[in-house]
Order: structure tokens, then sequence, then C-alpha cells
């Protein structure tokens, strides 16, 4: 094997981005270093103490939960509005079918500040949602819907329902349509072949386009600034607060390990499912 | 096809509205900026009263929206430009070649999720400080091409796979070059891949938000960041001139994408 290109040295092939690599790397191991020690700057000592004060302070532990259960209403909210537009998508070659493809991209291209005004917009206290909701009488005076758990899920469902479509649409688009037919000639009622047939061989597009969503939310730090205005404290937000604003950089970087540790531990069991569902 | 139609109706029926439904959820924030933009009342309203252009005027006139586009725009351009170097060189040995720490190397490139960006934020920060890279251009573009080298190495893995080494081979017995194997075989082939990782890392470059927030600095502040600290202190229309400008600089974009290359085909 002694052709051009396998000459090209591998240093010249992974320099460049080993550079770029180690400095994520460092980053992950800087933070893993000032969350041991006792104090930070000026640190006399290692202790795993802070990891403790993370679960006692109740302003971070909070900030902990309301993060897994938004990531976690977001995910099954995207899971159940992506799956039937997947599958409209997988299916049709129509017209129709193109539009909707393009419909689902358009936000993918749209800067997110552009669709955090577009949602303030929207649920505002001035915002057209009340407007109609007095003007129908379905409520006498506007509601206070900004500054929500809810507002601040909606946000990020719109950002991460695009990537759940595309995920599912690439996964249900592989599977042979005639599977189901022939489930259907040989008597399957079609409720049952969807879930007995069609729901398990999706389960990898599944799979992905949760994990992506979970981890992507977990991690998001605009929405939640912007949505929520002070009043959704999540764990992106309290770690900033806590080494930023209130100078405790060890718990603050505790939190921050935590969190890349629980994504840690989602990706990789991700991958031992992802094995497991391969095999079969 | 059939399978679609096997389905009875009502589910069918049920599943049209879905997909009614998510796609005027996802156009509907987009859309509603548009004729806020040209109300000629100072709040943000819609319906509107009145038309004017005078918040388009507001938004181009003010120097820190234009400094800051420019930035971003340098920014996503620079760290693009990077990104797909380093990405394409390192894509082309993580398929091509078997080397030690390999397995490292995929898990690190190919996986943005595994650092959550506010954890990659602030320990950029300190690390950018200690260089005294804080608040400048060269620093931006590190921070951004951390963002966006993964996105580019993962499409473009994607296009070596589909690559047949034999054709590197065949140049190479012919007695091409290395530097001429890459711009005359490599390069060409790749331009697929290309660019799905200039596409996505441009957006993505354009669009960041966590990493630059703690990386900008007075005069050196990218828009998403220059438009938020606005909204801070101001509740007029202007934003919504920006946002109708960025949308229609992406309607172009999409609409350049989908005449030369297809969207679909881009991403599948």
């Amino acid at each position: 094997m002694t052709t051009a290109t396998k000459d090209t040295p591998l240093s010249v092939l992974l320099i460049p981005a080993s550079v770029i690599g180690c400095l994520m790397v460092l980053s992950a191991v800087l933070m893993l270093g000032i969350s041991v020690l006792d104090s930070f700057p000026g640190w006399t000592g290692l202790t795993l103490e802070h990891y403790r004060d993370f679960f006692e302070n109740r302003f971070l532990l909070q900030a902990g939960l309301r993060t897994i259960s938004l990531a976690t209403v977001v995910t099954l909210i995207c899971l159940l509005l992506g799956y039937p537009v997947a599958w409209f998508l997988a299916l049709g070659r129509s017209k129709i079918a193109h539009l909707v493809f393009l419909a689902v991209l358009t936000p993918l291209i749209v800067s997110i500040v552009v669709r955090m005004f577009g949602w303030t917009i929207l649920l505002g206290n001035e915002g057209l949602l009340n407007k109609v909701m007095v003007g129908l009488g379905i409520v006498s005076a506007p509601v206070q819907m900004m500054r929500s758990f809810w507002t601040v899920a909606i946000g990020l469902i719109h950002i991460f329902l695009p990537f759940m479509i595309l995920s599912l649409t690439s996964t249900l688009g592989r599977i042979d349509p005639s599977l189901a037919e022939a489930a259907a000639t040989l008597g399957s009622r079609p409720v049952r072949s969807f879930l007995q047939i069609i729901l398990p061989l999706s389960a990898q597009g599944i799979a992905t386009g949760s994990i992506i969503v979970f981890c992507l939310t977990t991690g998001v730090y605009l929405t939640p600034l912007w949505l929520g205005r002070g009043n959704v404290t999540v764990l992106a937000t309290a770690i900033q607060q806590q080494i930023l604003e209130t100078g405790d950089w060890p718990t603050g970087a505790a939190s921050a390990m935590l969190l890349t540790f629980f994504t840690l531990l989602l990706v990789a069991g991700y991958s031992v499912l992802i094995r497991r569902l391969g095999r079969r | 096809m059939d399978s679609a139609r096997s389905l009875p109706s009502v589910w069918r029926i049920l599943n049209a509205w879905i997909v009614g439904i998510v796609v005027v959820f996802l156009l509907l924030p987009i859309l509603i900026v548009i004729p806020s933009a040209f109300n000629t009342d100072p709040t943000v309203t819609f319906p509107i009263h009145g038309f004017t252009f005078k918040w388009f005027a507001n938004a181009i006139f003010r120097a820190e929206f234009i400094r800051s586009f420019f930035l971003s725009a340098a920014v996503s351009v620079v760290a693009t430009l990077i990104s797909l170097a380093a990405g394409g060189l390192a894509a082309y040995a993580i398929v091509r070649r078997s080397f030690r720490g390999k397995a490292i190397l995929e898990l690190v490139l190919l996986s943005p999720l595994i650092f959550p960006s506010i954890v990659l934020a602030i320990a950029l920060t300190m690390v950018l400080g200690s260089l005294g890279l804080l608040r400048t251009f060269p620093g931006l573009i590190v921070a951004h091409t951390i963002v966006t080298l993964p996105y580019a190495v993962r499409a473009m893995v994607g296009t070596f796979h589909s690559i047949d080494p034999d054709l590197e081979e065949a140049a190479a017995v012919l007695g091409a070059r290395r530097v001429f194997v890459w711009r005359e075989v490599l390069v060409p082939l790749l331009r697929p891949g290309l660019l799905a990782a200039a596409i996505f890392s441009l957006i993505m470059s354009f669009d960041e938000f966590a990493v630059s927030f703690f990386v900008v600095g007075p005069g050196m502040t990218t828009l998403p960041i220059e438009l938020f600290n606005y909204t801070e202190f101001y509740a007029d229309p202007t934003i919504c001139a920006v946002s109708t400008i960025l949308i229609f600089l992406s309607a172009l974009a999409v609409f350049a994408i989908e005449r030369t290359v297809g969207l679909a085909k881009l991403l599948s």
C-alpha cells in the first residue's frame, strides 16, 4: 500500500483537528479539576465536598430536577408530534410532502433569537394568543404566559422538533412498506401491525432522536434565559449564576460535571441499546 | 404508500391534522415577526396599526447592529473554513486509517452532545482568559470552531465512506502526486459533504449564543448577543425589523440551496 494519499502523513491529517479536540477535552478536565478543589482561586487541598454541596443546595438541586423534567417533557412531546410528521414524510412522495419537509427545515435556518422573539409576540401579555382568548371571552384578562416553565418548553420544542423529525424520517424511510402489507394480507389488524412491526423497526430512530433532543435540552442556555427571563432556572443558568455571580467556582464546576456525567451515562446507555437493537 | 393506506381512515385523518398543526406551529412564530416589523406602534403587537419603514431604518443605521452583523458573518466564515480543512483531514484519517487513540478522537470529534454547551462555555472562558484571547477575534474563532468542527467531521465522515478508495489508488498508480490527488480527486468527490458541512457550520456559528456569551465583550459582540442585549433595554419593533432581514436572508439561502443541490438531498 504505497499510494500517494496513504503517504499523507498521519500528523498532517490529525494535528489540526486534534488541537481543537484537545481544547474540548482540556475544558472538561479543567472543570473536573476545579470541582475537586477545596476553594478556587487559591486552593489548599482536594475534596469531594462540592458534589455533596450540590445535593444540599436547594437552588441547584431544584434547577437540576427542573432541567430533567424539562428535557423529559420536551423529548416526549417532540416524539409524539414528530412521529406522525415523519411517517407522513417517509411515505409520501407528493408535492405536499415536499412542502411539509421544507416547513420542517425552515426553522433550522432561522436564527434562534428571531424565533424567541416570535414566541414573545405570540405568548406575551399583549400577545396574539391573549388577544384572541380575551376577544373570544375565554378569559377576562390577559394570562401571564411568559416567564413560565411551559413557555420555555414550547420554545425548546420549536427548536428541537425538526431534529426529531429528521431523525425519525431517516429510519422510517428505510422500512420496507411491503412488510406492513404482508401483515395486512395475513389478516393482521392495521393498528396491531403498526405496534408489532413498524414501531419496533423504527426503534433506532426513536432512540437517536430522543437522545439528541434530551441531551441538547439539558444543556440549553439561551431559551430559558430569554423566555424565562430569570423566572425559570435550569441547570445551565444556575451554573452560570453560581460561578460568575456568586463566585463559587468549585460548586458550579461540580454541578457542571454532574450534568456532564449524566449526559455521558445517557449516551453510553443509548449506544448499548442501539447495539442490542442492531443485533436483533 | 400502501402501508399508509392500510391504516384506517380515522388514523389517516388524525395524522393529517397533526401534520397540519406541526407545520403551523413551526412556521407561525417565524412568520408573525414580519408584519410586526412594519407596525407604527412603538411596542411589539399583532395585529398591527399602520405601516412604516422606520424600524428598518432604525435597525440599519444602528452602528452596533451593523458591526455585530459583520463580525458574526466574518466569524462564521472563518470558523467554517477552519472546520472544513481540519475536519476534512480528520474525517479522512478516521475513515481510511487505523491509528492509536482513534476511538478517543472519534468520541471527542463526533459527539458534540457530550459536553453541555454551558460547561464548554465557562471552561473555555478560563482557557481563553489565560491565553489573553477573551474579547478578541481569534478567541471568538476558537470558540466557534469548537462548536462547528464536530458537525463538519460528521458530515464528511459520511461522504468519505461513500468514496471508493480504489479511485485514489488508481490516481496514485498513474503517477499523481499527493497534493494532486487531494485537489483533483478527493476534494471534488467530497463536494456534497463539504457543502453540507459548510452550511451546517455557517448556521451553527451564526446562531451560536451560549459559548459566545462569555467570550464577547464591548466592541466585540456577535449579532445574537447584540440582539439579546437590545431587548433587555428596549421593546420596540427594531428587533422585528432585524429579524425580518435575517428571515429574508435565510429564505434566499434556502432558495439557493434548493436550486443548486436540493435541501432534501443535502440532509439525507
